[in-house]
């Protein structure tokens, strides 16, 4: 049992007044805005609650908050378990291993402004390697046109994008396991599905919570990546809830776009709060199992 | 070999081929004369995009902007995160839970959301278009996460070792400097190269701290888009964008691939 007093708030103390000056300084000037109609910073009026009526009542924020709710649960099917399985055929060696993590991580140090412009290039039609070969199997050239096709793309290059996070997590949980348990394993004769199910994923389970919760954050708040591949199209097919969010900010809209600011971080609140509950059910599981 | 294992290197082929196709096209543009110029036909390979990303002011302005914000950073990142890390993994203190809960929800936070306050109050301090600005604001998504995985490490290390010190006559600050961060140093390591690799490609706040001055890569090339867009200078200089971070991967290859245990108590 950890002691329990007071000296702990001094070690964190530096965190939380850094993280007080550029997080919560500006989230409550955020708050504040969101209640006035703001022409210039010195000049407001008293609105209440009307920016939030408004954007509660716009359908266009449920349409979008579905699209990137949907985007982001694909995102999460496909990523989650791709990430669990490529960590999971690394090979034991030591250079092998040092190359691939290497050649994985690749995707995730290009600037996040580049990414549609690599993919946009990577699928021209006359140009890209990907975009001619396609072209051959019957990939329109004209894709923007289509909403599922548009999706696809997006969807593709997050998973380009973002897998190779999952897999450095995945694998650097997996890493940690002794190769006496593996050996235990084969002598009990148990499967590949048996040394999964008992030996790897109790391990995979703490970086997978965070793992779900970056990806999860992250993708319903798509924004710099999403909009240059189709600029929201077709038909607002590929609006994204920041998308909304990023174009009041660019037009000066200071109240509406605080107002939404507000309700995006009761979002991430929300989720971030799931996400606590859920460690500390894994932390009691962990504790029971070993205690 | 046998069937699993074939299949496994199938996967990893696969994977790989997937990873790296995009980055192939951009090598080849980046060798190929996108733009009309004397003595360059149109599609001609060419060295001479990476020459203009040698000789241009701005472009090498940006690269040391970078590299100097993401250094601040890590610098900032580093000292406050590793006292708090060791308070979140060894005691108990009221509210550790919430606090807890607090970092990781601004970790969550897209940045859209505070782009504007943020951009007036470093107004106010007088930090917009300086690097310094960028460093800071980073700190929001980089500090809750380098806790997180700074946690982990020291979690690694049996109690025992603190207890031990302690009667030894450590204080705990001495300890923590003296025994626990030799001990935690790939640890230090893997959070530095997080921090690099979550802010070396970040763009909102990098775009909204920077008007005039202090622009990094990203920016830099947010300016070559244009009229008439010369896509195979922009592919050069994102292709040597990603050489220190690649750099920095292949150094930490080891400790990466070591493993680590992440998160939890």
């Amino acid at each position: 049992m950890k002691p329990r007093d007071a000296t702990g708030w001094l070690f964190v103390l530096p965190a939380v007044g850094l993280l007080g000056v550029i997080g919560l300084i500006p989230l409550i000037t955020v708050i504040n805005y969101s209640f006035f109609e703001i022409f210039i910073l010195d000049q407001r009026f008293w609105v209440r609650l009307e920016w939030y009526a408004e954007i509660i009542r716009a359908e266009r924020f449920w349409s979008s908050f579905a699209r990137s709710t949907l985007f982001s649960m694909l995102v999460l099917c496909i990523q989650i378990p791709l990430g669990i399985a490529i960590a999971l055929c690394i090979p034991r060696s030591r250079i092998w291993v040092g190359l691939t993590l290497a050649l994985f991580s690749l995707p995730l140090l290009v600037p996040w402004n580049m990414i549609p412009s690599l993919w946009l290039s990577l699928l021209n039609d006359e140009t890209g390697l990907l975009g001619r070969a396609m072209g051959v199997l019957g990939w329109p050239a004209a894709w923007k046109d289509s909403a599922l096709l548009t999706w696809i793309v997006i969807l593709a290059m997050d998973t380009w994008h973002w897998t190779s996070l999952v897999v450095l997590l995945c694998y650097s949980a997996v890493a940690t396991i002794p190769a006496p348990y593996y050996q235990a394993a084969a002598i009990d004769a148990a499967g590949p599905w048996q040394v999964f199910r008992h030996i790897q994923f109790p391990r995979l389970q703490n970086v997978l919570l965070m793992a779900v919760l970056l990806r999860f954050m992250d993708s319903f708040m798509i924004y710099t990546e999403a909009f240059p591949i189709n600029a929201g199209g077709p038909d607002g097919a590929s609006l994204f809830l920041a998308v909304d969010l990023g174009e009041e900010i660019k037009a000066f809209n200071y109240g509406p776009s605080a107002a939404r600011s507000v309700l995006y971080f009761l979002i991430v609140l929300s989720v971030a709060w799931v996400f606590s509950k859920a460690q500390g059910k894994l932390d009691k599981a962990q504790g029971g199992a070993s205690g | 070999m046998r069937l699993p294992g074939i299949i496994k290197t199938l996967a990893l082929v696969l994977f790989a081929g997937f990873t790296v196709l995009p980055l192939i096209q951009m090598t080849l543009l980046s060798f190929t004369a996108t733009l009309p110029q004397p003595g360059l036909e149109v599609g001609s390979s060419t060295w001479r995009n990476y020459t203009t990303l040698v000789t241009d002011p701005a472009l090498r302005a940006a690269f040391a902007n970078s590299i100097a914000y993401v250094l601040i950073n890590i610098c900032i990142t580093l000292p406050v995160a590793l006292p708090a890390a060791y308070a979140f993994s060894r005691m108990s203190f009221v509210g550790d839970k919430h606090l807890f809960l607090a970092f990781i929800a601004f970790r969550i936070t897209p940045p859209v959301v505070l782009t504007l306050p943020i951009f007036q109050l470093f107004s106010a301090l007088g930090i917009v278009n300086s690097v310094f600005g960028i460093a800071l604001a980073h700190c929001l998504f980089n500090l809750p996460i380098s806790i997180w995985i700074l946690q982990g490490f020291i979690s690694a290390i049996p109690k025992e070792m603190d207890e031990t010190a302690f009667l030894d006559g450590y204080t705990r600050p001495r300890f923590i400097w003296k025994i626990l961060l030799p001990q935690i140093a790939p640890g230090i390591a893997v959070t530095a190269f997080f921090c690099f690799m979550f802010s070396w490609v970040e763009v909102v706040f990098a775009r909204i701290l920077t008007t005039t001055n202090g622009k990094p890569i990203s920016m830099a090339l947010n300016a070559l888009f244009g009229f008439r867009t010369d896509i195979g200078l922009v592919m050069a200089v994102t292709l040597a964008s990603m050489i220190p971070g690649a750099v920095l991967v292949f150094l930490m290859r080891n400790h990466l691939s070591r493993g680590f245990r992440v998160g939890g108590s």
